[in-house]
């Protein structure tokens, strides 16, 4: 049937298709099997974003297309096999680079390679809402894949993500361990922020192409008032705004964090500005320049912390 | 026109031959590289491991998309072009690909909750939609071919401005977005060629019973009256079924062009202005095209993926150069 | 154009008052792009810090940031609407514009390539590069869309387009190779004034000052040209010197806007058929009311784009695109006519 429609198209493809087309059912059908026989004990469901996923015993190959997930892992102690680190391992930063030690980069985070991922033989990958929802039957297929906020999810968000992963990883016990340690310290961390700290900060990334400011929803902005840090930006619809030196101006934070992209920013030129210098964090010299990788991409629960300490040491070390 | 020395039909075996060359070629090309002993073991029905899933599941799937495409765009180019009569109409620019990306663009990112498989019935309805106001405000004031181009690149201009405008609202959600956008075979499996393949596989063939029409209507609206072709409803039923093949393909691959401008061009050179020859011509060119995108997308930086629509550009404006010389000269 | 002398004096009195309308527009819109934004001012203190600027914040937002801001933006929506004018002028064809003749396009590719391999380059350099793409732009389009039996509105909006898609196109990929930030893509496929300063300012007023006094002398030569030219030519005019010199002006004021404000569209489209429809084709007065109306569009375009998500930025062409498209489609279903 399917060779006779081909043919209107184009006859030589069509042994080649119709070769294919039948071998990939059987072959389908095999893979499915192996997988119910193979699960006999220790199987457990995980809820996701996209529903549920049976994963069997304790996975030891896991692809992780976003940085949170990397954290995460290496959190629970242990290291991917693959990663979309966006092809440039800086980008991981270096707490994590240590721990997790060498892997394979599957591409982009936008658009990871599935073929260097099925070469990868992983037992579980793990990926973001946003970015990899439509891709979800083909990982699946790879292998048990759970979807989880990441790109778009603020602290607790990755709180909850963290747990899901440590469930997935057969490491529940771990995952509350790391947790308790994690709530510890971050206890510890707001012990450091005077209970009077009335400072708005604002996080942002600063670009050439503009200021991207981080709003109180945004991930970074959410941990930071999370140990009592009021973000400057209480309002709008979107996380991540492009706003002006005059908007900068007008919600007037006591504290930036720039995340810097580049050589040449905006903020060069604001500093020649009046309005620049009499903003309050300029006045009192607390803009301080940190690692966009850090503050911004990665999202995780060791990254959280060090963004903290990062925070705590600039506002009252110094 | 300038081979023609060659017989049409011996181009289309050999262009046949190069789509087969090159689908081989695609087989073994990408972050993962599957040497030749590998792809013969996998057809000839010995386990292959690893390199067999991805031939299987990534690499087959987008050759037969870009099969698939190739062909719907190429051909979709070419008829636009003859109902036109104009050598630069091609879907993407009379605004068949932006009405399609608009509505795919307001389903990502209004509607993220809706199922995967909304997404190409929303593209499609977008291609639609454009054609009922190509109707409404070209047909009925006569169906000149000149403003059926005109309000076609003005519906698109909208479209345009509509996705720029959903872009830059939610820029969060506009990552998904953009991937689409840019047009890419990536993450293609089988069930978007079985979502393709029917509409490729029907209407094609109807294309070259409409081929004699196509060569009436590119003599111009009075010789083709005088030939007793009701030319209005033949362009109506030829635009419909171009922007069937265009919207189609693009609901599912996302808004690759210039496959629909150059292809037919590249067939004109080959085969000349019949139709019967210069529709499936152009569907092998597309193919090719297409395929070649798709590859260097794959395999020049791997593992990073990048869109073909780019490569597709990036081919395509060196030939508009050449074309553009070739104009000038005759 | 005989009717010109015939209609005179009601005719110059009917240009001086659409010209004040303009004016009057301009201002409103200036006065409100000063006043609106996440810091508000009200009207009545704008004139007043405008004038005796004091100390505080409300003067130096508007002297430091909104006034070149609105500069900027009158001096862009003016040099786009001339260009636009001179475009439709030289080929009798309501089409054409900055935008849709690829000059825009060209011109930003050329600023994304100059931007990306020579990191080090400083804006008035750039503005070099800007020039040359608009040159390599507008060349494209002009022999593309005049091969055959001469350049119909057809013919030049699909060459125009497809030169268009293609050099977008080219933008995209190298921004995507450069930085996969996608904001970056988006302001340069859009183009916006926000957070332009002095300096861009003062970058802008001797190429675009020269442009609009060439576009004044060049008038006259224009209208006549617009009869044909045969009779041009019987009048004593050098028609490829005036081809020239409109190439020449063309290449300056969209060069310049788009080196200092992204392909912004649609400006160069609407302006000047809107004023011809006002006021007829005599050039030496379509072009001067074009720049007033030009610059108060797009005023008033960069006022509204403030709301698209306040209190963030959006870049101005979002607005000028949703405003021009469908005035683009009333041209188109009238076959590409004059309006």
């Amino acid at each position: 049937m399917k060779k006779t429609l081909f043919s209107f198209i184009m006859l030589a493809l069509i042994l080649v298709v119709s070769a294919c087309g039948s071998s990939s059912e059987d072959q389908a059908s095999e893979d499915t099997q192996d997988e119910s026989s193979e699960s006999t004990e220790d199987t457990r469901v995980i809820e996701h974003e996209m529903g549920e996923t049976e994963i069997t015993g304790q996975p030891e190959k896991v692809v992780a297309l976003e940085f949170s997930f990397v954290d995460n892992l290496a959190s629970l102690g242990v290291s991917p096999v693959g990663i979309a680190d966006d092809d440039d391992s800086e980008r991981i930063i270096e707490p994590i680079r240590e721990k997790i030690g060498d892997y394979t980069s599957v591409g982009t985070r936008k658009q990871p390679s599935l073929e260097v991922i099925s070469s990868l033989q992983p037992d579980l990958i793990i990926a973001d809402m946003k970015r990899h929802k439509d891709i979800y039957d083909q990982l699946s297929d790879i292998a048990p894949t759970i979807i989880l906020p990441s790109l778009a999810a603020d602290y607790e968000g990755i709180i909850s993500s963290f747990e899901t992963v440590s469930k997935a990883m057969g490491m529940e016990e771990k995952g509350e361990e790391v947790l308790a340690d994690h709530k510890a310290k971050m206890e510890e961390l707001r012990a450091q922020v005077p209970e009077d700290e009335e400072r708005t900060v604002l996080p942002a990334v600063v670009a050439d192409s503009g200021y991207f400011a981080h709003n109180m929803e945004s991930y970074t902005g959410s941990l930071l008032e999370s140990i009592g840090l009021k973000n400057a930006i209480q309002s709008g619809d979107e996380r991540y705004n492009k706003i002006n030196l005059e908007q900068v101006v007008e919600f007037n934070p006591d504290v930036m964090f720039h995340m810097v992209a580049g050589d040449q920013t905006v903020v060069d030129e604001w500093e020649n500005n009046e309005l620049y210098q009499d903003i309050s964090a300029v006045e009192n010299g607390e803009v301080h320049e940190v690692d966009r990788n850090m503050w911004s991409r990665f999202r995780g629960l060791i990254s959280s912390e060090k963004i903290l300490e990062d925070a705590i040491n600039y506002l009252y070390e110094e | 026109m300038r081979l023609k020395k060659m017989h049409p039909v011996a181009i289309m075996t050999s262009l046949s031959i190069l789509v087969l060359v090159g689908a081989f070629l695609s087989i073994g090309v990408g972050a993962v590289w599957i040497p030749p002993g590998a792809i013969f073991n996998y057809f000839a029905g010995v386990e292959a491991g690893g390199d067999g899933y991805i031939i299987e599941n990534f690499r087959l799937p987008r050759i037969i998309m870009s099969l698939l495409v190739g062909t719907g765009l190429g051909i979709s180019g070419a008829i636009l072009q003859g109902i036109i009569r104009n050598p630069l109409a091609s879907p993407d620019v009379i605004g068949i690909t932006k009405g399609a990306g608009f509505a795919a663009a307001a389903v990502i990112i209004l509607f993220p909750s809706l199922p995967v498989i909304g997404l190409p019935i929303a593209a499609f309805i977008g291609a639609g939609l454009v054609t009922i106001g190509l109707y409404i405000f070209a047909f009925k004031r006569g169906v000149q071919p000149a403003t059926l181009a005109l309000v076609g690149i003005a519906l698109g201009a909208i479209c345009q401005a509509g996705i720029q405008f959903l872009t830059v609202k939610f820029p969060l959600e506009t990552n998904a977005a953009l991937v689409w956008l840019t047009g890419s075979l990536w993450g293609k499996d089988w069930t978007d060629v079985w979502l393709l393949l029917p509409w490729i596989v029907i209407v094609v063939p109807v294309t070259l019973f409409l081929a004699p029409k196509l060569d009436v209507l590119s003599l111009g609206d009075d010789v083709a009256e005088g030939l007793g072709e009701p030319v209005r409803k033949a362009r109506l039923l030829l635009l419909i079924i171009a922007v069937i093949l265009a919207g189609a393909s693009v609901a599912v691959v996302g808004t690759l062009g210039f496959v629909g401008l150059i292809a037919p061009h590249i067939a004109r050179q080959l085969v000349g202005n019949k139709h019967i020859y210069l529709l499936p011509v152009s569907a092998l060119t597309g193919t090719l095209l297409l395929m070649v995108a798709d590859n260097l997308g794959r395999g020049l930086f791997p593992p990073t993926e990048v869109p073909a629509g780019i490569f597709t550009a990036v081919i395509g404006a060196p030939y508009f150069l050449f074309l553009l010389r070739k104009m000038q000269k005759s | 154009m005989q009717h010109i002398s015939e209609q005179s004096s009601l005719f110059k009195y009917k240009w001086i008052l659409t010209f004040f309308c303009g004016i009057f527009v301009l201002i409103a819109s200036f006065i409100a792009s000063l006043s609106i934004g996440a810091y508000a001012i009200p009207f009545a203190d704008v004139f007043k810090l405008l004038v005796s600027p004091d100390d505080g914040k409300a003067a130096s937002i508007i002297h430091t940031i909104r006034l070149p801001r609105a500069i900027v933006g009158m001096i862009v929506g003016a040099c786009l609407a001339i260009a636009g004018g001179i475009m439709q002028a030289i080929t009798n064809n309501p089409l054409a514009s900055p935008q849709v003749f690829g000059v825009n396009a060209g011109a930003s590719l050329m600023v994304v390539a100059g931007v990306v391999l020579f990191p080090g380059l400083g804006s008035s350099t750039l503005v070099y590069f800007a020039f040359l793409g608009a040159a390599v732009g507008g060349a494209i389009v002009y022999s593309l869309s005049s091969t055959g039996e001469g350049m119909t509105p057809v013919k030049l909006a699909l060459a125009g387009i497809t030169v268009h898609l293609f050099l977008s196109s080219l933008i995209e990929g190298i921004v995507l190779f450069h930085e996969t930030s996608t904001e970056d893509v988006l302001f340069w496929l859009a183009g916006g004034i926000d957070g332009r300063t002095w300096a861009d300012v003062r970058l802008m007023i001797p190429w675009s000052l020269t442009g609009l006094i060439g576009a004044l002398f060049l008038g006259k030569g224009l209208t006549i040209l617009g009869l044909g030219d045969d009779v041009a030519r019987g009048l004593g005019q050098r028609i490829g010197w005036i081809r020239a010199s409109s190439a020449i002006l063309v290449i300056l004021l969209a060069g310049i806007s788009v080196a200092v404000a992204g392909p912004i569209g649609f400006i160069g489209l609407i302006i000047p058929n809107i004023v011809r429809k006002l006021m007829g084709s005599d050039y030496r007065v379509v072009l001067p009311v074009s720049a007033v109306f030009g610059a108060a569009l797009l005023t008033i375009s960069d006022v509204l784009s403030r709301f698209i998500s306040f209190p963030a930025e959006s870049p101005v062409g979002i607005v000028t695109a949703l405003l021009g498209a469908p005035f683009f489609l009333y041209l188109a279903s009238r076959g590409g006519r004059a309006a």
